[in-house]
């Protein structure tokens, strides 16, 4: 009896949030799973077309090239914002003077909307009359500036502003870690002679592991996701440069441009079979990473 | 073992999740902005509507009226104003799915049979009466579907090539440019005149191509006897080759470093400014250009605004007036009568003749064409229909697969190539798309082999 009371309590928790997720998580997941076997433009009757939209991903150039930008754009991020982060935390979890001050700075990007940071962005990378150029200018060291978000920068910039919008989420979520990690153990490996590089790499480095595993995922699958950032600076753009898988999805679904430029036609049943696929692969992603990683996962 | 399972079942969700919502945070520039006008006073419940828009060039304006249709109505009504941004179209397909949706809806050409065909409008024949029916002219695809009117015209918009008279002066160029070769060769003299102070000859917001070349190479092409989008209206196919001459004069003006540099990403309200800044001088846009730089920017030069170039400097056809169409009702509207009440009041004489004599747009309807007044608007002169402005047909969209026709042309300026195969690329999709669509989707593509472009054009002015 007592077990059942227990139960009915428990599930009287759990309901609220399952319910959630199932009208907001299951069934949108199920609404994309059934029309990636349809031709649905929005209107009239869905047509099943069977398996037509995967063989059509299948030679999507633009869809290929978007994986490939999707990848460059996670690497990217990772490669600086992991290694940043973890830098920032390793210093700020030290009895620095004025570190509460300077975690709440290096968090702030995280709490501003990526709209409103990649429109300021925007104008320092602009090239007919942004900040950085300017600067550039003034110092002599550019004639004409540089095209930040032009063909040839335009990934490198989208990039740079994805890792300062991320570097002190993360930060933060190490600092976590490190707070956990006994001073006892840095006071031991002190008395066997050990340096502050070497305590770094023997002690901290694999007491973080755990979270390090968590937080390194989390930051994969947000950037394989990410493209806001990248809608607002280029689109996408130029020609392709920057678009990355969830974009592309993105535009089947919103055709970007639709205000002002000719009748555009949505694309429900195609892109939700390029949103399976684009959830596949960041799924295959992330399960490789697991398997690679679960050393690091030594608490198991 | 559990908790992998746990992890790689997570992140297998989250990832779907966002891919089956798709729109999450769309992040773009959405300015949406609710403004309700609530009326002080009054006694009773009111009958609360919604009117959703993107526009916000004339947003001042018909706040000020919603506030008027507030204060004055004796009907009980309150109509809160939602002026949306570049998402609007978006915003709309969520609100119907999640019976959010307004009661009234801002419709436009490229909107209306989209949204007449998702259902989301209802046919408002019920409301008129045979006079507003004689005042506001039937369009075919613009206002009325199936023999049904779902919306009725207020104002035009008319394209043309907006050049700064300043830069034009100083370069020693007498007039605005009339052929693609003038247009390269005029935005060469501008650079060289201009770009020691940093103004370049010509621009375009290229960060969306779809959205650059609806206002400028459509232009041009449909003045030339090309349909502006690539389809042929006489054989009711797709076909490209119209467009060569004109993306080929783009990529010249590119290729000879008169672009205005950074137009990659460069989207219309930054082009604006610029030009307001004098650093432009020229481009091609709406008419919805002088409001801009009265309001929005206001221009430290000197500029007009003249008719769009044609490839060889014959016109062959008609510069597209765009519109027919302003206010629809809502399909899932509960309060038709409140919502039409307030569409009355915006359709009005009075609403209608200050929203041309204020420079918003260039009224279409003809009994306040004859009495309103020019508007008082810096520029606008320009924009005004002359004898070759007119409405041309819809084309049936497609949606092919691949890249679209626009950013394959941004591709050829940018990275060059064979132009031809781009274009046989293009029509060879498009035309599949076109043949799916009409064997599936119930679009219609007939041929109209005694299609006369140049015969749109007179109808609004001689």
């Amino acid at each position: 009896m007592n077990k059942t009371k227990n139960a009915l309590f428990s599930y009287s928790f759990i309901f609220p949030s399952a319910l959630l997720t199932i009208v907001l998580g299951i069934y949108p997941i199920a609404w994309a799973f059934r029309y990636m076997f349809y031709d649905y433009k929005g209107y009239g009757t869905a047509r099943f077309t069977g398996l037509d939209n995967f063989s059509r991903i299948l030679k999507d150039t633009q869809f290929w090239d978007s994986v490939v930008n999707t990848f460059v754009y996670a690497g990217g991020k990772l490669l600086i914002t992991i290694p940043l982060a973890l830098l920032l935390a390793a210093i700020l979890n030290r009895g620095l003077r004025g570190r509460q001050l300077l975690r709440g700075i290096f968090f702030m990007p995280t709490v501003i909307s990526t709209a409103v940071m990649a429109v300021v962005f925007f104008t320092i990378f602009n090239s007919y009359n942004g900040i950085l150029n300017q600067f550039l200018i003034k110092l002599g060291l550019s004639d004409s500036g540089i095209d930040w978000l032009g063909p040839k920068y335009a990934m490198l910039t989208v990039i740079l502003v994805a890792a300062w919008g991320a570097v002190g989420n993360y930060m933060l979520l190490f600092l976590a870690g490190l707070q956990n990690i006994p001073e006892d153990v840095y006071e031991a490996s002190a008395l066997d002679g050990a340096s502050k590089i070497q305590q770094f790499r023997y002690v901290t480095l694999p007491m973080l592991g755990p979270v390090m595993q968590m937080v390194i995922m989390l930051a994969i699958i947000t950037a394989l996701k990410g493209y806001e950032s990248i809608m607002v600076l280029t689109e996408g753009g130029p020609v392709g440069k920057t678009e990355v898988m969830f974009l592309y999805l993105y535009k089947l679904f919103f055709p970007i441009g639709g205000g002002s430029a000719g009748v555009q036609v949505q694309e429900f049943g195609y892109g939700s079979a390029v949103a399976f696929v684009s959830a596949i692969i960041v799924g295959i992603i992330s399960l490789i990473y697991f398997y690679a990683s679960r050393r690091m996962n030594q608490t198991d | 073992m559990m908790k992998r399972t746990l992890m790689t079942s997570m992140s297998l969700v989250l990832a779907l999740g966002l891919a089956a919502c798709g729109n999450g945070n769309s992040g773009g520039g959405n300015a949406a902005e609710g403004s309700g006008d609530a009326a002080t006073g009054g006694s009773g419940e009111k009958t609360k509507i919604s009117y959703w828009t993107g526009d916000r060039h004339d947003a001042d304006f018909v706040k000020e009226k919603v506030a008027e249709f507030n204060r004055a109505n004796t009907d009980g009504i309150e109509v809160e104003l939602v002026v949306k941004g570049d998402d609007f179209d978006t915003a709309l397909d969520l609100s119907f799915q999640t019976s959010d949706a307004p009661d009234v809806i801002r419709v436009k050409e490229n909107t209306i049979q989209t949204f007449y065909k998702k259902g989301f409008l209802a046919p408002i024949d019920e409301f008129l009466t045979d006079e507003l029916k004689a005042k506001f002219p039937a369009m075919p695809d613009l206002n009325e579907f199936d023999g049904k009117r779902y919306s009725l015209p207020n104002y035009g918009t008319t394209m043309r090539l907006v050049y700064n008279k300043d830069l034009f002066a100083k370069a020693g160029v007498e007039n605005p440019p009339t052929t693609l070769q003038e247009l390269v060769d005029t935005a060469k003299k501008l650079t060289e005149a201009g770009k020691a102070d940093g103004a370049y000859g010509f621009a375009l917001n290229f960060k969306s191509p779809s959205s650059a070349f609806a206002r400028s190479a459509r232009v041009i092409a449909e003045m030339s006897g090309y349909g502006g989008f690539g389809y042929d209206f006489k054989t009711a196919r797709y076909d490209f080759s119209g467009l060569e001459p004109i993306i080929n004069a783009f990529k010249q003006i590119k290729d000879d470093g008169s672009m205005l540099p950074g137009v990659e990403s460069l989207d219309i309200d930054p082009l604006r400014a610029q030009f307001a800044e004098g650093k432009i001088g020229m481009y091609i846009s709406y008419s919805s250009e002088p409001g801009v730089y009265k309001n929005q920017f206001p221009a430290k030069i000197d500029w007009a605004a003249a008719p769009a170039p044609t490839i060889d400097g014959m016109v062959k056809g008609a510069s597209g007036f765009l519109g027919g169409q302003w206010l629809s009702l809502s399909s899932k509207s509960e309060n038709k009568e409140a919502a039409w009440k307030f569409m009355q009041f915006m359709y009005g004489d009075q609403v209608l003749t200050d929203y041309q004599e204020k420079g918003f747009g260039i009224s279409m309807v003809p009994s306040i064409s004859a009495v309103a007044a020019t508007p008082d608007v810096n520029g606008i002169e320009g924009f005004l229909p002359n004898k070759n402005d007119g409405v041309w047909p819809i084309y049936p969209a497609v949606a092919p697969e691949g890249m679209k026709s626009d950013d394959a042309f941004f591709k050829y300026m940018l990275n060059g190539g064979d132009l031809k195969a781009v274009i046989a690329d293009l029509n060879k999709r498009y035309n599949a798309a076109l043949d799916s669509a009409i064997a599936n989707d119930g679009i219609k593509a007939e041929p109209d082999a005694g299609f006369d472009p140049a015969g749109l054009g007179g109808k609004f002015a001689k």
